[in-house]
């Protein structure tokens, strides 16, 4: 436990001491609203519903979660640090856990920043609540996932940028993937694998506030695959 | 203390060590010499965890590296080849980081701190990004990070390479420190400084232990013949060169332009450097210098590790 407050401490004080921290997290922001109040035009649509702003999270964070997680262990195999890290007396366990927090902790601030944009507009019309909750709940997993699985490939890469390619890949495979079904004409079983792993059909049912245990379930059990399987490559490297 | 047995690794079809075995005790200056891809680094990065070996284990103070990691890496301080450390970081931040990874209490951690930032020189750098340090003052910071828990097993990977003549000097200064206590292993491409530091030294070739013991014991366990230097007024006429022949093997000859001669002679089987004396006045030859060389060992690395015919 010692050992995952240590390293999440000494993640976080990297990100912030470097600008990336701050830069990937003004991008998204100015992105994401620039789309909403600009090119989606929030204003002429006339709607009180903020659905599209939430709709877009998923593809941005295809990008977004990759760009911070790329680093975690890419960074420390490049720079030889990850022989410091890993002689220090702390479980591989606790270590991929304190790193996953850093990079998960980057990514609920992303999300709890974009509270401006309905704080922003709650005066012009009548929100739903409910719905707003949900969407950040959807938000809240599709990060937690997300991150873990970018941590994940960012262990078994050699380059930062690899990492952030191949993370971005995966992501944007899981996120779309229910829509390959429309494209591709797949037998029911393949096409059932697909809407099953497909983060957009899940996160759909949360931007329409309701929230099913199986979607819960869903992030959870991908969150806790992508760590476990993030140690077993850590371990795996010692033997090589 | 460590304790490595039979250690053996390979990458891919490359045998990096092959069944290394060797104990270090307390209070003992330990070095791991050889040339590069000699196999140190992966003997060290064994003993501190980095590393599975395939075959073998080893133990540090009696802890099982592989089957209690945690135990093992507790007693043990390591500094590993080039010193990295987290650029992003200050110094202070970063050895703040690596006091809470190995669990130190804020009390601890302040005496800690105190006694190293004399030792290692880091008072002026305190506050400064590790990015911005000289490779000198990175690798004292390193040395800081490896004994910050005050380890009794120190694991240092060529813990001078890359530093000027005065930070090598200091470096070593501080080792010898570690060394009335500690159980130190540090490993070295570097002869002088095996034999200035070390008390024991194991000489490393193709990931195997070709000679050990101090270097001294090195140097006269492997040599074979003595080799003495002679150097004569004038040059010897063919009879004095036969007699010559019976003390032993001329093995370099060189005649100067004033007349003089200049050989060295590698000694037969129970001859001495006095036979030459003897030698000399017999055939009326005037001797300015016989000199017996010390085989260093410099000549015996290269003859163990087949040095230069690679």
């Amino acid at each position: 436990m010692k050992g995952t407050l240590a390293v999440l401490r000494k993640e976080l004080l990297g990100s912030f001491n470097s600008p990336v921290a701050y830069v990937v997290l003004s991008a998204f922001l100015v992105f994401t609203s620039v789309w909403f109040f600009f090119i989606h035009d929030f204003f002429a649509a006339d709607v009180a519903s903020l659905r599209s702003y939430y709709g877009i999270m998923p593809i941005v964070f295809v990008v977004l979660i990759p760009a911070v997680t790329m680093r975690t262990w890419a960074e420390e195999r490049a720079a030889g640090t990850d022989e410091i890290l890993l002689t220090l007396p702390v479980g591989e366990a606790s270590l991929v856990l304190g790193k996953y927090l850093a990079s998960l902790s980057l990514m609920l601030l992303a999300v709890v920043l974009t509270i401006f944009v309905p704080l922003s507009v709650r005066e012009l019309g009548q929100f739903e609540p409910g719905e707003i909750y949900g969407q950040y709940i959807g938000l809240v997993l599709l990060v937690t996932a997300g991150t873990a699985v970018g941590g994940l490939v960012s262990s078994l890469s050699r380059h930062q940028i690899s990492a952030f390619v191949g993370t971005a890949l995966i992501l944007l495979f899981l996120t779309l993937a229910a829509e390959l079904n429309a494209v591709l004409e797949l037998a029911a079983v393949p096409a059932a694998v697909l809407r099953f792993l497909s983060f957009d059909h899940r996160f759909r049912n949360l931007n329409r506030g309701v929230l099913d245990t199986r979607d819960l379930a869903y992030f959870a059990g991908l969150t806790v695959a992508a760590l476990y399987l993030t140690r077993a490559a850590l371990v795996a490297r010692k033997a090589r | 203390m460590i304790e490595a047995r039979e250690l053996t690794r390979r990458y891919d079809s490359v045998l990096a060590v092959d069944r290394v075995s060797f104990d270090v005790h307390p209070g003992q200056i330990v070095g791991l010499l050889g040339p590069n891809g000699a196999g140190k680094t992966t003997i060290l990065r064994i003993l501190t965890g980095y590393h599975y070996p395939q075959h073998g284990s080893a133990r540090i103070g009696g802890h099982d590296v592989v089957t209690d990691p945690v135990a093992a890496k507790r007693r043990l301080g390591y500094l590993p080849e080039n010193a990295p450390a987290y650029g992003m970081l200050t110094v202070d931040e970063y050895l703040g980081f690596i006091g809470a990874a190995r669990s130190l209490s804020r009390a601890e951690h302040r005496a800690a701190v105190e006694r190293l930032a004399g030792l290692c020189g880091l008072e002026s750098v305190w506050r400064r990004p590790i990015s911005e340090l000289s490779k000198g003052l990175r690798q004292r910071v390193g040395l800081a990070q490896a004994l910050l828990h005050d380890p009794d097993v120190v694991i240092l990977d060529e813990p001078t390479s890359g530093l000027d003549p005065n930070q090598i000097r200091e470096v070593r200064r501080i080792v010898e420190e570690l060394g009335r206590t500690k159980t130190v292993l540090l490993s070295t491409h570097i002869l002088s400084e095996a034999e200035a530091v070390c008390d024991r030294v194991l000489i490393l070739d193709a990931g195997r232990i070709v000679a050990s013991g101090t270097a001294a014991q090195i140097a006269s366990a492997l040599r074979t013949r003595a080799i003495v230097a002679v150097s004569l007024a004038s040059r010897p006429g063919p009879r004095a060169r036969h007699e010559l022949d019976r003390i032993g093997e001329t093995v370099e000859e060189r005649d100067e332009p004033d007349g003089s001669a200049r050989l060295r002679l590698m000694l037969n089987e129970g001859r001495e450097a006095e036979d030459v004396f003897d030698w000399a006045v017999a055939h009326g030859l005037r001797l300015r210098a016989v000199v017996p060389e010390r085989e260093s060992l410099e000549d015996v690395f290269a003859r163990l590790t087949a040095g230069g015919q690679r």
